[in-house]
């Protein structure tokens, strides 16, 4: 490939089909396999590879005994797929990564018609590429252990599943905290998070498959009922975690003015349609009383995640987003809470509550009576938690306006909600120690300590907490009301202004490669 | 009315305290060479960011064609080549892939993208270097290795961030002669540099910008109209200095004449016609001329007569 433009036409021709072939394939995946090639680390692991596989396959059939031996060859095999899968491809995204954003190589690839999507759907098929190589090293490995009939095909091929699951989420994982490193301050950070995450989850994954307990777990979960119901919602997880990095790091690599919020806000508005077709496709009838409650409770707490970003952004919409405001007045506010600014983004999570709260109201299954089943007490967890959301958030929301209106202001204040949480749950506590010599017991002090003050009401039957609840729901966000009206009367106001502009057509529907 | 090929409006930036720029307008037309000239810290390189789309401004707006980089900022990449002051080739690539991999980068395909690589590097030399890996290149080269990348896309409006600083007087004039060529097929060039003599006579216009105010824009004979800039011009006779610096002391238009050796150096305030005449008349006044040139009029003394006294 090298001389693709200067060698003698006997080569040409090659090169030619090369050529056209590749022109279907991701042009990062081209270059990071040129750059493979040419570089030493990707041969010498392979060799190291190869080399290991070969010992182990020789020790192993020293020892010949008809199933221990494949068992051990088996787990011999994985255990040496796991670091390189593991450790080695999301290493090499994540450094592959760095490198460009190192000295503005990612300035001039943004450049170009590559979206930032494009780059990182190309970082992810090289690490796929370097996936199915390994694998296919260590194949000869795996088929042993078939044939030595130390493991079924259901267990290889589970255990492979398995490593492509965990492969492709590390690797999104590792490229999107490289991405980060637009915010050099949280390069050490990320650096050492990163291989330090990654090394923990090999090395616990490694002991895990040399022990055995791997096989173990994969046999029992192949046995019991709910073999579907737990690959399909680790699938799923593993789909939301990658497609959360992915956005992360998309947004990373955006243009200031690009729209980087509506993708997360659809995403939070997907995750209901995922969790409870879940429940419907996978969960058998018997257990959904239980699991369904837990799952309307696990949106509430994931959507606080979300809100936290969605309430801390800067206020006003980009020039940019602001000229894209469709003209239509009506779709412009049907498309309002999904638009970019923290008014809009604290309306949207107050969408997004109503609608969990219709749903349980809705569906809640009010047969079981027991006192310690989900479904009685998560009605007022929840109830509770979200009062607390919102207390939290609108205080938030006030702490974010006297920040600045730029990145930095809006990543100061997310810093900032953890620091508060802190601040209200210990300051009474110190204050209990020196004054009583100890905190022995809830009082109206820690009513900011959403964590205790939740412990202590949730569990007793007592429903005059309710209008309380609902009065603090209320009192949270009267005040938020205006910014609500603020955020939908920008939009309205943008949209009016590009329906006055749409005298010449924008040239921008056509923008999106 | 015709949009210009650059329109920068108003710009605004500032970095914490730092106000990089200030309000600062300018225009730039098809074909045309501007040079952007200020002294390091000015706000150079802030502005071309922003117009490369690389940088968001707190104010004001820059258009490329009339496409806001604001607004539209993925269209108004595709007629940007930005190059950026510094260069960082991927390691592992040799010259023909780093341009093949943009070349991609940039949609082209097939055939119609080789042909591209190989007219660009022809374009801008890198034939006989097609194989050598991309990170080894001498300070020349690569320069030109990343113009060639710069203009991959045919971009119509090149941004280039002093792109001749730190080349040898040899690369600076074979750059030059790259740009020059460039400009003659129709792209427009802006070219920052915080020293003068680099973009030498190269420019139809120039921006001069301080501490992110613009301190004078236009064409330079513009500039020297606008501000009344004396030119200097630079006489030699064979015969006695003495009764040329006599002859010249007395035409209009004349003063500040001064003796140098063989030669009498004088400012002159009229315009082409009138000192078309003044040699006319030398002549005829039987004073022997070998030698009747305006002194290199340059950036430097724009830049110095426009920023005097505004340099604290
Ligand atoms: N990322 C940045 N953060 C803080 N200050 C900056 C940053 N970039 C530029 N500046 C400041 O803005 C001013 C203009 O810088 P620059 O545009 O690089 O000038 P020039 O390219 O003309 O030398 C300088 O004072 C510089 O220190
Ligand atoms: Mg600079």
């Amino acid at each position: 490939m090298t001389a693709v433009e200067s060698v003698p036409p006997a080569g040409e021709r090659s090169a030619d089909r090369w050529s056209r072939w590749s022109d279907h394939l991701n042009p990062i995946l081209v270059r990071e396999v040129q750059q493979a090639i040419k570089g030493r680390v990707f041969p010498l692991t392979i060799l190291i590879a190869l080399a290991i596989s070969v010992v182990i396959a020789a020790v192993v059939s020293e020892e010949y005994s008809f199933g221990g031996t494949g068992r051990n060859a088996f787990r011999a095999g994985f255990a040496t797929l796991i670091p390189l899968v593991l450790f080695v491809v999301p290493m090499q995204a994540y450094n592959s990564m760095r490198t460009e954003l190192k000295g503005g190589i990612v300035e001039q690839l943004l450049l170009t018609r590559l979206s930032p999507s494009r780059v990182l759907s190309g970082k992810l098929q090289a690490a796929m590429v370097q996936f199915v190589l390994y694998v296919s090293i260590l194949s000869p490995l795996l088929a042993t252990s078939y044939l030595l009939r130390g493991v079924d095909v259901v267990t290889i091929g589970l255990s492979l599943l398995m490593a492509l699951i965990l492969c492709v989420t590390a690797t999104a994982l590792a490229v999107s905290s490289a991405a980060q490193g637009v915010v050099p301050a949280l390069q050490p950070i990320a650096n050492l998070g990163t291989a330090f995450g990654l090394g923990i989850g090999t090395f616990g994954m490694i002991s895990a498959v040399v022990s055995g307990g791997f096989e173990a777990m994969l046999g029992a979960l192949v046995r019991s009922g709910s073999f579907s119901a737990v690959v399909s919602a680790v699938l799923l997880l593993a789909l939301l975690s990658t497609a959360l990095s992915w956005l992360a790091a998309r947004s990373f690599l955006l243009h200031a003015f690009e729209n980087r919020s509506s993708a997360f806000r659809v995403l939070l508005f997907v995750l209901p349609v995922l969790a409870y077709g879940w429940l419907l496709a996978f969960v058998e009838p018997r257990h959904r009383d239980g699991a369904f409650p837990i799952l309307t409770f696990g949106l509430l707490l994931v959507s606080i995640v979300f809100g936290v970003f969605m309430v801390t952004e800067q206020g006003r919409m980009s020039p940019r987003v602001d000229a894209h405001v469709p003209k239509a007045g009506w779709r412009a506010l049907l498309l309002a809470p999904l638009l970019p600014g923290r008014d809009r983004g604290a309306l949207c999570l107050l969408l997004f509550h109503v609608l969990l709260v219709a749903i349980a109201v809705a569906f809640w299954p009010l047969a079981s009576v027991r006192r310690w089943h989900p479904a009685a007490v998560l009605p007022r967890v929840g109830a509770m938690t979200m009062a607390y959301v919102w207390v939290y958030l609108g205080l938030l929301r006030w702490l974010r306006a006297r920040l600045p209106e730029n990145v930095r202001g809006s990543q100061a204040a997310r810093v900032l909600l953890p620091a508060m949480l802190f601040l209200f749950c210990v300051a009474p506590l110190l204050v209990d120690a020196i004054v009583r010599g100890g905190p022995d017991e809830w009082h109206l002090g820690h009513v900011m300590n959403p964590f205790w003050t939740i412990a202590e009401f949730a569990g007793q039957d007592k429903t005059e907490l309710f209008p309380t609840v609902y009065a603090v729901i209320g009192l949270a966000l009267l005040p938020q009301l205006p910014a609500f009206v603020r955020g939908l009367r920008e939009v309205s106001a943008a949209s009016r202004r590009n329906r006055s502009r749409a005298g010449p057509k924008p040239t921008s529907a056509s923008d999106d490669a | 009315m015709e949009t210009a090929l650059l329109e920068v409006r108003n710009l605004d930036r500032r970095y914490g305290n730092v106000h990089a720029v200030r309000d600062l307008s300018f225009t730039m037309q098809r074909g045309q060479i501007t040079g952007f000239v200020g002294p390091n810290g000015a706000g150079k390189t802030t502005t071309m960011r922003i117009a490369a789309t690389l940088d968001v401004p707190d104010g004001g707006d820059v258009t490329v064609n009339g496409v806001s980089v604001l607004v539209e900022p993925r269209l108004a990449r595709r007629q940007i080549g930005y190059m950026a002051d510094q260069f960082h080739p991927y390691p592992g690539l040799d010259v023909v892939q780093y341009l093949d991999f943009f070349a991609r980068a940039s949609g082209l395909r097939g055939s119609e993208r080789r042909r591209t690589v190989r007219k660009v590097a022809a374009f801008c030399g890198l034939d006989s270097f097609a194989d050598r890996p991309a990170t080894g290149l001498s300070k020349g080269m690569g320069q030109r290795l990343h113009l060639a990348k710069t203009l991959l896309h045919d971009p119509q409006l090149l941004i280039l961030d002093e792109p001749a600083a730190g080349l040898d007087p040899r690369a600076r004039i074979e750059f030059r002669a790259l740009l020059k060529e460039l400009a003659a097929a129709g792209k427009g060039i802006l070219i920052s540099s915080h020293i003068l003599p680099e973009l030498g006579e190269m420019c139809d216009s120039v921006v001069v910008i301080e501490k992110g105010r613009r301190v004078v824009a236009g064409s330079i004979a513009d500039i020297h109209r606008d501000n009344e800039l004396e030119q200097a011009v630079v006489v030699r006779t064979l015969g006695d200095v003495e009764a040329l610096e006599r002859f010249l002391v007395v035409q209009p238009h004349v003063s500040e004449a001064v003796v140098d050796g063989a030669r009498v150096r004088f400012a002159f305030t009229g315009d082409d016609r009138e000192l078309a005449d003044l040699l006319v008349r030398a002549v005829a006044a039987g004073l022997p001329i070998v030698e009747f040139a305006r002194a290199e009029a340059d950036l430097e003394d724009i830049f110095l007569k426009t920023t005097r006294g505004r340099l604290q």
